[in-house]
């Protein structure tokens, strides 16, 4: 089948044709030879413009010799380079080139789509790399973005949690006034039943102020928990029906409780979460069932494994050992087991013994593993006791004469800048028959801890100048056996808590209050 | 619509009003990164309600938006990551619009599902080009006409473009330019 082309089809088609005549002398070009070697002219020999390179045809005489064969020319000026094929015609010789498509030479030689053929692949490539490139880096850009909308996402979420916490903090303290002289109002006989009502409809809405508050609670991170000495057995006790659900039917649990009427400062769902998130550990490492010993001991020594922290100074304190008959774990398992993220089981957050160590140091105590491959795990949970944590021996240095016994006993420094909360809460305390000094700074209670001893300091957690866990800290250098409890609507990550302190979060509930002001004095 | 166009819009009125304008745009038209994701297809409803909010912004109406951003987009693709694309297609503005198509071919191998134009030069004369331009899109004829503005500028012409017919699913283009330099 002959095809006949016009020059300009051919040009579409080929831009970069070359046709020589028998004697090998320029016949014809195409558009882009014509563009990029204006200087060409028709009738020169071939040789004078180019060079042929290719390796199998060594001069162009020999495209007389091996006619249909690929050859390759660069151009003694511009350094044009082009490939192609050789058809012979009946007066000469049709060179179908097209340039070499690299993209060095693309931006070398000022290169554009029309100097290449409509369906020539090779470009079609060039173009739509070209095209991927430029998604590629717009990609990259998008991700960068998201990354940045994210950290400023975060950020945002971190304002509002402390714009929350702080709002909490307030709310509170007045929901904590509102609640504490509501209940002075209802101890004032009146025989106005009116009054009473009165005084029920505050004390009701201000509890259910309380719970936006928990809200304003929940949205900055704070744990609402109160922190008071409980008694490990009771806990496990209580929920034992639960934790036998927990390790399923497939696994045998045995309880072993004998720490007795021992208490460690901790907070109830706390303590909770920790037992239940280490039977867990323990069922998933018995898939085809076994055995879990949960046991409670009292002892003395170190409550931490070494005793390199703070707080490894030597005191009793409550064990608890969960016990498992699973496949155990190896040194390099055991080493990691503590890290936070790090899980040995497939769909594991590795977050259940991370938040149990956390727990249990910032309650003063320790968790640890002992493991061998095929003997199961035991791990040891310990919680000082608290009035091992909270009262040293009393300092007879800091008797007062002046005081009786009795007196000394139940002494109490108050400790709150809100004077409307000062002066219900050191009512509700006096009516109680404790002996209250009241203060309305961190500074005027270290002036008190400076004259006299105190049973009790209870003190409000945010106030200016100087928190409370500041001053708790100061008292119990100065007073070593003295009690702290700490009461805040919102708990600033500065305030560091010391283990054995307890914690009352606000508004109070005065019932709440003097019911751990009772177990300590 | 591709997030590409949607970064461009972005650009513009970044460079027009500045940083805030944009977060402004956002909150407004209730998007954000997500919606700017270059190979990720959008509803052109979400496109053209950007372009909206853009044209009130920048106190232009939509027609007069539309043609400023076709005119953007140019300057926009030529100094961005398209920039080697852009080259690649032509080095004056007859062959620039003669290989229109064959940028598109590439483009829509690059991002499947996209609806691409056709542009075919049905008459080129000296400081002259009759334009044919086919689209699956309507409304689009102002973007269109400063896309060619765009391209007048870059090769350093001066010119203007004119609708000279538009039927269903085509309309004619008459650009008429001049060498600003010569």
């Amino acid at each position: 089948m002959l095809v006949q082309l016009t020059d300009a089809q051919l040009g579409k088609l080929f831009p970069a044709y070359l046709l020589l005549d028998k004697t090998f002398r320029l016949a014809g070009s195409g558009p882009s030879i014509r563009k990029l070697l204006p200087g060409l002219q028709i009738g020169h020999a071939f040789d004078d413009y180019f060079d042929v390179i290719s390796n199998d045809v060594a001069t162009v005489c020999d495209i007389q010799e091996r006619p249909d064969h690929p050859i390759e020319i660069a151009s003694k000026c511009g350094n044009l380079r082009l490939h192609g094929l050789v058809a012979q015609q009946p007066d000469g010789y049709f060179l179908a080139l097209r340039h070499v498509a690299t993209s060095q030479y693309l931006a070398s030689q000022q290169l554009e789509l029309t100097d290449f053929g409509y369906a020539d692949p090779e470009i079609q490539a060039i173009m739509l790399i070209a095209v991927q490139r430029a998604m590629l880096e717009e990609a990259q850009d998008t991700a960068l973005e998201l990354a940045f909308e994210r950290q400023r996402y975060s950020a945002l979420l971190e304002r509002t949690s402390r714009v929350s916490g702080y709002l909490a903090h307030d709310f509170n303290n007045l929901l904590s006034i509102i609640s504490l002289n509501t209940e002075r109002l209802a101890r004032v006989p009146s025989a106005d039943g009116k009054i009473a009502n009165l005084t029920q409809i505050i004390g009701d809405t201000a509890a259910r102020g309380s719970e936006i508050s928990q809200s304003l609670m929940a949205l900055s991170h704070q744990s609402s928990e109160t922190l008071s000495a409980l008694s490990i057995d009771d806990i496990i006790t209580e929920n034992s029906a639960f934790l036998k659900t927990v390790v399923g039917s497939k696994v045998g649990l045995s309880i072993t409780l004998h720490s007795g009427s021992s208490k460690a400062v901790v907070s109830y769902n706390g303590l909770l979460n920790c037992v239940i998130n280490l039977l867990i550990n323990a069922r998933e490492a018995m898939p085809d069932g076994g055995h879990i010993s949960v046991a409670t001991t009292v002892r003395d020594g170190l409550a931490t494994k070494t005793d390199d922290g703070p707080e490894s100074s030597p005191c009793n304190y409550i064990a608890i050992e969960i016990a498992d008959t699973g496949s155990g774990m190896n040194e390099a398992l055991l080493s990691r087991a503590f890290e936070p993220l790090f899980s040995s089981k497939p769909n594991g957050t590795g977050l259940g013994l991370a938040s149990v160590r956390e727990y249990a140091v910032e309650m003063g105590g320790d968790v640890w593993l002992e493991s061998k491959p095929g003997e199961g795990t035991r791990v040891f949970l310990h919680f000082p006791i608290a009035l091992d944590a909270m009262m040293c021996p009393d300092d007879p240095s800091f008797e007062d004469t002046s005081f009786d016994a009795l007196q000394n006993e139940r002494s109490i420094l108050l400790v709150e800048d809100e004077p409307y909360a000062l002066e219900a809460l050191a009512e509700m305390l006096e009516m109680e028959g404790y002996f209250v000094t009241p203060c309305l700074s961190a500074a005027q209670a270290l002036e008190a801890l400076a004259k006299r001893s105190y049973r009790l300091l209870l003190s409000d957690i945010v106030m200016p100048q100087q928190d409370g866990a500041e001053l708790a800290s100061k008292a119990c250098i100065a007073q070593p056996g003295i009690r702290v409890i700490l009461m805040s609507g919102y708990v600033p990550e500065t305030a560091a808590l010391q283990p054995g302190w307890m914690f009352m979060r606000k508004p109070l509930a005065s019932s709440e209050l003097l019911g751990l002001i009772d177990k300590l004095m | 619509m591709y997030g590409m166009i949607h970064r461009g819009v972005r650009s513009m009125v970044q460079d027009k009003l500045g940083e805030d304008a944009w977060f402004a745009l956002e909150q407004k038209v209730g998007i954000g990164p997500t919606e700017l994701l270059t190979g990720m297809v959008y509803d052109d409803t979400l496109t053209i309600a950007i372009i909206s909010e853009a044209a009130a912004r920048l106190n232009l109406t939509i027609h007069e938006c539309l043609f400023e951003f076709g005119r953007y987009w140019i300057e926009y693709a030529s100094r961005g990551s398209l920039a080697s694309a852009m080259d690649l297609t032509g080095h004056d503005l007859v062959s620039f619009i003669s290989n229109l198509d064959r940028l598109h071919l590439s483009v829509g191998m690059a991002m499947p599902g996209s609806r691409l134009p056709n542009f075919n030069v049905v008459l080129s004369e000296p400081g002259f080009l009759k334009v044919e331009y086919h689209s699956q899109r309507t409304g689009l004829e102002d973007f269109v006409s400063g896309l060619f503005q765009g391209l007048i500028q870059r090769f350093g012409l001066i010119g203007e473009v004119a609708i000279a017919d538009s039927t269903a699913g085509k309309v004619v283009f008459e650009i008429r330019y001049k060498d600003d330099h010569a």
